[in-house]
This record gives structure tokens, C-alpha cells and sequence, in this order.
């Protein structure tokens, strides 16, 4: 029964139960608002985590309207960064904690093939070799579990 | 070639560049790996870092790098074989090699574009010169004189006779001085490739490139040393070389202590201090208990020879003589009583005067961090040794290598501790082995040499599938044998040991290792025997390791082997 049907029906006993339907839908929904709004921030936190290709894991989790926002996200941080410095881009994803060096230690958990480095030369990393290279490129290897930074 | 100014030839020449480490599996290396890494991490020079076990995995590794770097540091490998040859290297690939294996190949030596040795050249490098070995070979001349004989075809036969008697003459001349030459070549290389030993330790010349620098820190110091007394620990150097190298530590051990301590600003106990001391040769006796430490050091062992009965009692006797009551001496050297301690090198060495041990004390060094934190160079050798060469399930080499080079930093000690604590279980393993092995008389004579076969049911013979280990239990077993015959002649035989390596593939680790003498010079000539001797009889022999006084041969192959070594040596 609808409320105006119930309005003009004159069965004014059904109020009470419709309105409490009504209460609970609405908070159904903000509880369904709240929960898609808090995957949403995950999924914009997942950018600064793990770069501009998620995991297929984590793709698997995601629902295509989410992907599609986390690609709109990804253009629209990407145009912001472009923006920065004067034209010349910045990335801002890099270096979240202020860094104690710009070169450090890593070593190699897992074979991984090679790595492209900044003058186009690669890096074979293979297990249990270590490397001393530059921070900016070991970030999201050592956040994959790939390398390991070696404190001494 | 070899390198006269180390900073500007090699430092200044990798700063700006990429570079590839390839490290030898021994303490002195990975010190010295330590000491580049420290600075490299100074000047922010980016490199990757390779560990190799032998010839096999250096080739492996440089064929997987080759194509992503110019410019390569070999520690203590590569410098006793022909390295051009045997990587094949493209013409821009540039090897800098700091290696204490000697002699240095002479390929080496003289070529002057892709090969710079970080090595000094000391005197007793014994390179032969130029002319001695290489030569410009004579076709011009050859090629003139029948240019000449078919010129003089033409001219009337009389004088043309006279040209081709004199032409050949000639030849046969330079034919002859030729043939000489080379016999004589062969013969200096053979003098010169005959005997393998080793000179200073690689670790001391990268220090003393920090110290050019100037920017060696007392960790690089602590390095330096554990690097030098590697070579003691495994007796790669004589007595001589250890004590000047020692001496030159000393100084500068002084120029750090004297930097910062004085009256008003005396460091933090947190801190780093290395000391001299002339402290026991009784290995890990501070980490121990000093009984177990004396029953299992080399030294005093095969003093008092306490595989015997009578040895034991006359330890007791020592033990007793120093007024040191067995239940102090039985506990853990930390926990002894403070009054015992404090004489206790003092003590020691007076009674050991008394039993024939003129030298219980050696010269070396300390450190000490913190309250609880003190080490002597040796106690960190015999750790890290264990870690590198570590038996234990589900570990690699490399993983091992890994460790080991961790324990080397101060802020390991958990892992240092736990290579001490292998460390102590190899040497009483050791020690039994020793013991076992003089008792049922399992060293035999075979003439020019004496040999000893560790059989696979052996208690700890896994321990010996590794070189350094076997070669340490070798050296510990020929002083022991020396003590306990009574054959004069035996006593100047050097001893090849040989231990099962692979179960599966069915092959054994054979050492060889020189005669044991006061005035040894520790020169090796096993190598070139054991190449000879697997040749004569094809035998199937793996000569991997950097040493080539160590290898691995197939089982079945063992009594060939030795019968051909026998007549190459006899």
C-alpha cells in the first residue's frame, strides 16, 4: 500500500507500518551509500598504493562501475600532476615518507626479469642478488615484495 | 695491468658509472665486498651485486650481466687465470680485479686495456718481463729472405747459390734461437704457474683506498682486520706477512683512537672502539668456557695431544699449575670469577711456557660496542666462516652468502651469535674427526704425500663437504699427525685429504695442502699436480673452485687418481 493510497483510503492505520518500512529502507540505503562510498576510498587509496595497473587480484574484487571511476580518477590525478611545476609534471606518488637517500640498498627476493632504469639500461634482478639503485625505481618493486630494502 | 693510483686508475673511472660486483664465497672477500659497498653507497655509485662460488657460476654470472654493464669488480677471483680467454669478453668490457690468489696469470699482467689489477706490486710477485714470454713473431723476416731467394733468381746461379747458403744459414739460426726461447718460456712459466699462494688481503687494499679517500670509517677498519685475519685464521700467509700487515693495522687502529677521545669528550660506550690486543690463540675462548675452548683450539690440542689419554691428564696438570679450579674453567668464560680473569692471558701464557707452547698469545685485534659486545677479529672469522658454509637444510649458497654478509654488521648480533654457535659445533667436530682419524691411523703414507679418506658414515662428514671447512680440518689434522708419529720423514709431507662432496652425483672433495714446517712459505703445488694427475688418467674432475688446489672428483675415479699423483710426485 502506497501512502497516498493509504492517504486517500483512508486507512490511516497503515502509517505507522509504512513509515517504518520507509525509515528502513532509507537507512538500508545510507548503509549501502556508506559502504559503496568506503570501497570508493579504498579504491582511490589503491592508486597511491599500487600505481596506475592494479593487480588482477584486485580487479577481480572490483565491479565495472568501480573500474571505470578508478580509470576517471587515475586521468584526473594524472592531468593534476601534469599541472604541477610549471608545465613540467610532478609526480607526487613517489617519495610519501620524506626519503633519508636517493640511492638505496635492495635485494632481490623473487626472480623478476630485468628492470628498465632511467638511461635505458637494465637491471637483471634474479634472487638473493643485491643492487644499489636509485629510490624512485625500487618503490613499487619493494611494495610488490619483489625487493627487499637492506638497512645496515 | 696493474694499478699505480687506485683512486684516480679506479675509483674515479666507476664513479660516474654503473658497476658490477662479483664476489669469491670467503671472508676476506666479503669484507672487502663491505668496505666497496660502503663506499659506493658514499658517493652514491650505482651496482648489483653477484655472489660466485667458483669458475662456473663467474662465467654464468658474467654471460647474465654482460650486455647491462661495462665495467666489472672481481673479488678474490680471477686474477690466477687467463680471464680474457675465459669470459671472451666484448673489446669495451672493463675488469677491475682485487684478488690474493697468486700467481697472477701473466695475460693479465700484460694487457693493458680491459684488465687492471687492484694489486700492489710488491716484490714477491716474481712476474717474469715481457721479453721473456711474449714475442713479435719473425714472419717478416722469413717472409724477406724468400722474397730475396726468388729475387735473386734472376742474377747468375754462382751468386745465387751463395744468397741461398747464407739465407738459410740464417734460418736455420733463427729456427734454433726460436726453439730455444720457447724451451726456455715454457720453463719460467712452469717455475712461475708452479706453486699457488696467496698475497694481501683484499679487504687491506680496499681499506687503503678508503683511507686514500679518506673516507674510512672505523667499520671499514673492523672489516679490513677480519679480512686479515682471515688469511691467518686459514693460514693463507705466512707468519711474516700476517705480522707486518698486522703492524700496518696498528697504525691505523691508533690514527682512529686518537681522533676522538680525550679528557673532556670520551666516546659513549655505544660506541665503536677498536683495540690491539696480544691476545690467546684459544679460538672463541671469550663466547665459550675456557675448557671447552682449550680442548678445541687447534693449537692446544696438538700441544698437549688430547686424543690421548695422557694428554688429557696433562691438561688437568696445566689446568692445576695455573691454580684455576676445573668448575670455574667449565663454565661460561663470562661468568668466571672476576679475580681469575683478570691475570688470565698473563697466567696462561707463563704456564704455557712451561708445557712447550712458546706462542699461545697472538698478535691481533678487538672490538668492543656496548657493555656486552666484545669480539675478538678471529671469534668474527670462525662465525661468519660457519654462516658462509652453514650445512643446514633448505639453504642455499647464496642464501648463505646473503647471511653472512648481514652478520658482518653491527647491527646483526642475533645472526652473528648464531654463526658462533655453528662455529663452535664445527670445531669440536673438527676436533673429534681429528681425534678419530689419528687413533685408528686413517692417514696414510703413500710416499710423496700422506692421505686420509673420510668415509660417508663418518659422524659430521657433511660439515666437510665444504672447502674452507675441509681445508681447515686438513691443516688441524696434519699439525695433530706431526705431534702424534714418530716417523721423522713423515713429518714433511704435505697431505691431501679428500671427503664424499655429493651423495647423489657419487663425488668426494679433495684438498691438498703444503707441509707443515716453522718456516713454511705456504706455497701449494697441488694445483698443477691435481691437473696433471686428472689428464694422464681422464679422470672426471671438476676443477671449479678459485682455489686450484681444491676439487671435485667422481668417486670411482679416487684410486687412479692417486696412483697417478703418486707418480707424477715421487
Amino acid at each position: 500500500h502506497g501512502l497516498n493510497e493509504t492517504k486517500s483510503e483512508q486507512r490511516a492505520d497503515l502509517l505507522p507500518s509504512i513509515r517504518l518500512r520507509h525509515c528502513c529502507l532509507l537507512r538500508n540505503q545510507r548503509c549501502v551509500g556508506a559502504y559503496l562510498y568506503d570501497r570508493l576510498l579504498r579504491i582511490r587509496a589503491l592508486r597511491w598504493e599500487y600505481g596506475s595497473v592494479l593487480p588482477a587480484n584486485v580487479r577481480f574484487h572490483m565491479s565495472a562501475e568501480e573500474l571505470q571511476w578508478f580509470t576517471c580518477y587515475k586521468k584526473s590525478l594524472a592531468s593534476f600532476m601534469r599541472s604541477l611545476g610549471g608545465g613540467g609534471g610532478l609526480d607526487v606518488t613517489q617519495d610519501m615518507r620524506p626519503p633519508k637517500s636517493l640511492y638505496i640498498q635492495v635485494r632481490c627476493v623473487k626472480d623478476h626479469g630485468e628492470l628498465e632504469i632511467d638511461d635505458g639500461t637494465l637491471v637483471l634482478l634474479k634472487k638473493n642478488s643485491q643492487h644499489f639503485l636509485p629510490r624512485w625505481k625500487c618503490e613499487h618493486l619493494i611494495r610488490q615484495g619483489i625487493l627487499e630494502h637492506v638497512v645496515h | 695491468m696493474f694499478v699505480t693510483d687506485i683512486r684516480k686508475e679506479f675509483y674515479e673511472a666507476v664513479a660516474d658509472q654503473r658497476v658490477a660486483l662479483l664476489v669469491a664465497s670467503d671472508i676476506d672477500a666479503l669484507c672487502a665486498c663491505r668496505i666497496l659497498q660502503a663506499l659506493f653507497q658514499c658517493d652514491q655509485v650505482q651496482y648489483t651485486l653477484i655472489p660466485v662460488a667458483g669458475w662456473q657460476d663467474l662465467g654464468t654470472a658474467f654471460l647474465e650481466h654482460k650486455d647491462q654493464f661495462k665495467y666489472f669488480v672481481l673479488i678474490n677471483c680471477g686474477a690466477n687465470v687467463d680471464l680474457l680467454e675465459l669470459l671472451q669478453p666484448d673489446d669495451d668490457s672493463i675488469f677491475f680485479i682485487c684478488d690474493t690468489h697468486r700467481p697472477v696469470d701473466v695475460v693479465n699482467v700484460y694487457n693493458d686495456t680491459q684488465i687492471k689489477l687492484l694489486i700492489k706490486q710488491d716484490d714477491d710477485l716474481g712476474v717474469p718481463s715481457y721479453d721473456e714470454i711474449f714475442r713479435d713473431d719473425d714472419e717478416d723476416e722469413e717472409g724477406g729472405d724468400s722474397g730475396n731467394e726468388s729475387d735473386e733468381g734472376t742474377e747468375p746461379s754462382g751468386k745465387r747459390r751463395r744468397f741461398d747458403e747464407g739465407s738459410v744459414e740464417r734460418r736455420i739460426e733463427r729456427q734454433r734461437e726460436k726453439r730455444e726461447w720457447e724451451a726456455r718460456r715454457r720453463e719460467i712459466l712452469f717455475d712461475y704457474e708452479q706453486y699457488e699462494y696467496h698475497g694481501t688481503s683484499a679487504a687491506m687494499m680496499f681499506f687503503e683506498l678508503a683511507w686514500v679517500l679518506t673516507k674510512d670509517t672505523k667499520d671499514m677498519l673492523w672489516w679490513a682486520i677480519i679480512g686479515l685475519t682471515d688469511q691467518w685464521v686459514h693460514d693463507k700467509v705466512t707468519h711474516m706477512k700476517y705480522v707486518t700487515d698486522i703492524a700496518t693495522m696498528q697504525r691505523h687502529v691508533s690514527r682512529h683512537n686518537h681522533r676522538n677521545e680525550d679528557e673532556e669528550n670520551s666516546l659513549s660506550i655505544d660506541c665503536m672502539r677498536i683495540s690491539f690486543e696480544y691476545d690467546l690463540r684459544l679460538t672463541l675462548y671469550q663466547h665459550w668456557s675456557l675448557y671447552e675452548s682449550i680442548s678445541n683450539s687447534c693449537y692446544t690440542c696438538c700441544h698437549f695431544k688430547l686424543w690421548t689419554l695422557n694428554g688429557q691428564k696433562k691438561l688437568q696438570e696445566f689446568l692445576a699449575d695455573m691454580g684455576l679450579p676445573l668448575k670455574q674453567v667449565r663454565q661460561k668464560f663470562t661468568s668466571m670469577d672476576m679475580s681469575i680473569k683478570e691475570n688470565l692471558r698473563e697466567v696462561i701464557e707463563e704456564s704455557s711456557n712451561k708445557y712447550g707452547m712458546k706462542d699461545i698469545r697472538i698478535q691481533t685485534f678487538g672490538v668492543h660496542f656496548g657493555f656486552k659486545n666484545r669480539f675478538l677479529a678471529s671469534d668474527m672469522v670462525h662465525a661468519t666462516t660457519a654462516l658462509l658454509e652453514s650445512t643446514e637444510k633448505d639453504e642455499n649458497e647464496t642464501d648463505n652468502f646473503i647471511k653472512a654478509l648481514d652478520s658482518l654488521s653491527r647491527s646483526n648480533l642475533e645472526r652473528l651469535h648464531s654463526g658462533m654457535d655453528l662455529a663452535k659445533k664445527k670445531l669440536i667436530a673438527i676436533q673429534q674427526t681429528v681425534a678419530s682419524c689419528i687413533c685408528t691411523n686413517l692417514i696414510l703414507s703413500q710416499g710423496p704425500f700422506l692421505y686420509c679418506y673420510l668415509m660417508e658414515g663418518t659422524p659430521d662428514v657433511k660439515l666437510f663437504s665444504k672447502p674452507m671447512a675441509l681445508t681447515l680440518l686438513s691443516k688441524y689434522l696434519l699439525r695433530a699427525f706431526i705431534q702424534s708419529t714418530r716417523n721423522k720423514r713423515c713429518r714433511l709431507l704435505p697431505l691431501i685429504m679428500a671427503a664424499p662432496k655429493d651423495v647423489e652425483k657419487g663425488t668426494v672433495l679433495v684438498v691438498g695442502i703444503p707441509p707443515e714446517s716453522e718456516t713454511s712459505d705456504k706455497k701449494n703445488f697441488f694445483g698443477r699436480a691435481f691437473e696433471k694427475a686428472a689428464e694422464s688418467t681422464s679422470s672426471r674432475t671438476l676443477h671449479d673452485h678459485f682455489d686450484t688446489s681444491i676439487i671435485e672428483l667422481k668417486t670411482e675415479d679416487r684410486s687412479k687418481f692417486l696412483d697417478a699423483l703418486i707418480t707424477l710426485l715421487s
